[in-house]
């Protein structure tokens, strides 16, 4: 029983760092109809930008902290759309996807060119330590990783259901001719959910790094996970890449601790196939009507 | 009020509108009658700056509105009802009407105006927790009506209300619109419906191949017996 506990919130800590990812690759989805397939990559950036105010701007921590959020809303918000999404046109297609590949392999390799191929420790924000429940050690990262990231979707729902803005943003993304016509400015909030989306994979990169160490590569298996997590929650549903997320994290912690270590990165893919196959709209999806 | 002169528009290399002239009266109503093609729809989305006007002019009231944008054109008090369904579904009811009162100045007076059209259409205040989407299609177009009416328009263009709706809803609708008419309101139609809209009109706008062929009062289009028998369906009865 202990054993399972401690499987199940680590888990559950892995699983929210994927749902923060998974989010903003559905916000971004739901607003431009883009597939971001870098969207590992830019949970790996971030914690190189911090790496870069620490390093070579010789920042103390929580200033390099503030420069790697800011630049990543710049870069991977901010100029991703302008400069990889816009151009592809309000119906990107399977070009605008080959591109977000295209930009997956260059972030990778312009971090390993220009910082290094090593595994580079980052800072922890979060005090190591463990809590010991009946029996079960669990760490106080794990527990704070899972708190924080519920903390930020949670509020991103708020702000999207509870505020105007976040109510135009939905509607811009549901019916963008409709916000068109009642004069919601949708260039606007599509720009706004290309900054929400940098924004939470800033603070999945700030809150996972510490664990796997900053590494060029970090985001391969991530960004794959994101994706299939969004589809199987449901891709046009916020509450569903969250449901996704913590689905993998949790599954695949138990998988490997009570199953089989050797099929752990197979998992996401048979959940994949089984949601495709009997639940295509995803769990929490409902089906969408589209009109060719 | 609105006044179109010499207006060509289309889509890419297609041009549909060849050249509309059109003044309408002000507080009046009037239908845009004319086969599949002639532009009826096209004509509201030049008006209302979704397509790009290429030549002529679009004058409300002293003022130049050509190619304004939706935005600028809702603050001047032109409000427009796509046909087909335009809600956002996963929004409440409310928050649907609340996002017609996105380009008020004045945001302090929205709740009171939500009351307002909610009193006229008492459907939408028994329904306003619930989702937009899962409303039946009659109520979808209340409260795209509604919704249109919040900022207190001077002018409504509204496209083909009637599709999808009972023959009691488009009696509602009718009766909106007539309300509206008598409250000051200029409304510009486009109905299928062509007999029953031309009767609740003042006039009629004839509008084919881009063009338009006649303008005249509604009575004077009923009584045509040319208009009848191409645009009434009056030919199938003979």
């Amino acid at each position: 029983m202990a054993q399972f506990l401690q499987v199940l919130l680590s888990g559950l800590a892995t699983g929210s760092i994927y749902a923060l990812a998974a989010v903003g690759f559905s916000l971004v989805w739901q607003a431009a109809q883009a597939v971001n397939f870098a969207q590992g990559e830019f949970v790996m950036l971030p914690a190189f930008l911090v790496l870069i105010g620490e390093h070579w701007l010789h920042w103390p921590l929580w200033a390099a902290l503030l420069f790697g959020f800011a630049l990543s809303i710049l870069l991977l918000g901010l100029a991703f759309k302008r400069l990889i999404v816009q151009p592809f046109g309000p119906d990107g297609g399977l070009p605008l996807v080959i591109a977000t590949m295209a930009l997956s392999i260059l972030l990778k390799e312009a971090v390993k060119t220009f910082y290094g191929a090593e595994a580079e420790p980052f800072p922890s924000l979060i005090p190591n330590g463990d809590f010991h429940i009946g029996g079960a050690v669990i760490s106080v990262r794990d527990v704070l990783n899972l708190a924080a990231a519920l903390a930020v979707v949670m509020l991103l729902t708020l702000f999207l259901d509870r505020t105007k803005t976040g109510r135009q943003m939905q509607a811009a993304a549901q019916n963008p001719g409709v916000a068109e016509i009642l004069g919601i400015d949708v260039a606007r909030m599509t720009l706004y959910a290309f900054l929400l989306n940098a924004a939470l994979a800033a603070v999945a990169s700030f809150l996972i790094t510490p664990v796997y160490l900053a590494k060029f590569s970090n985001g391969e298996s991530l960004g794959l996970v994101a994706f299939i997590a969004a589809i199987i929650g449901g891709f046009n549903r916020i509450r569903g890449a969250l449901v996704g997320g913590l689905l993998i994290g949790v599954l695949d912690n138990l998988t490997a601790t009570y199953v089989t270590l050797s099929y752990r990165a197979a998992l996401p893919l048979v959940l994949l196939i089984a949601v495709i196959l009997w639940r295509p709209q995803g769990l929490l999806g409902d089906a969408e009507a589209r009109i060719v | 009020m609105l006044e179109l002169s010499d207006i060509r528009a289309g889509y890419a290399d297609v041009q549909i509108l060849n050249g509309v002239d059109l003044a309408l009266r002000p507080a009046t109503i009037t239908t845009v009658i004319g086969p599949n093609g002639a532009g009826k729809s096209t004509l509201f989305k030049a008006i209302f700056g979704l397509i790009r006007v290429r030549s002529g002019r679009v004058r409300f009231g002293t003022e130049d509105i050509t190619n304004e944008k939706p935005a600028r054109l809702l603050a001047r008090g032109i409000a427009y009802v796509p046909q087909g369904r335009n809600v956002v579904p996963r929004l409440s009811v409310r928050h649907n009407l609340e996002l017609g009162a996105v380009t008020l100045a004045d945001q302090s007076r929205v709740g009171e105006r939500i009351e307002a059209v909610m009193d006229r259409f008492p459907a939408l205040r028994q329904h306003q927790a619930r989702k937009a989407g899962d409303l039946s299609g009659g109520q979808q177009k209340q409260l795209e009506i509604a919704r249109a009416l919040l900022l207190e328009p001077k002018l409504l263009l509204i496209d083909e209300p009637s599709i999808g709706l009972s023959p009691n809803l488009v009696r509602d609708v009718f009766k909106v619109l007539q309300g509206l008419r008598d409250a000051g309101v200029t409304v510009l139609m486009v109905e299928q419906n062509a007999k029953a809209a031309l009767a609740i009109s003042d006039d009629g706008l004839v509008l084919e191949l881009g063009r338009a062929r006649m303008h005249a009062p509604a009575t004077q289009l009923l009584a045509d017996p040319a208009v009848g028998r191409l645009f009434l369906g009056a030919a199938i009865e003979g």
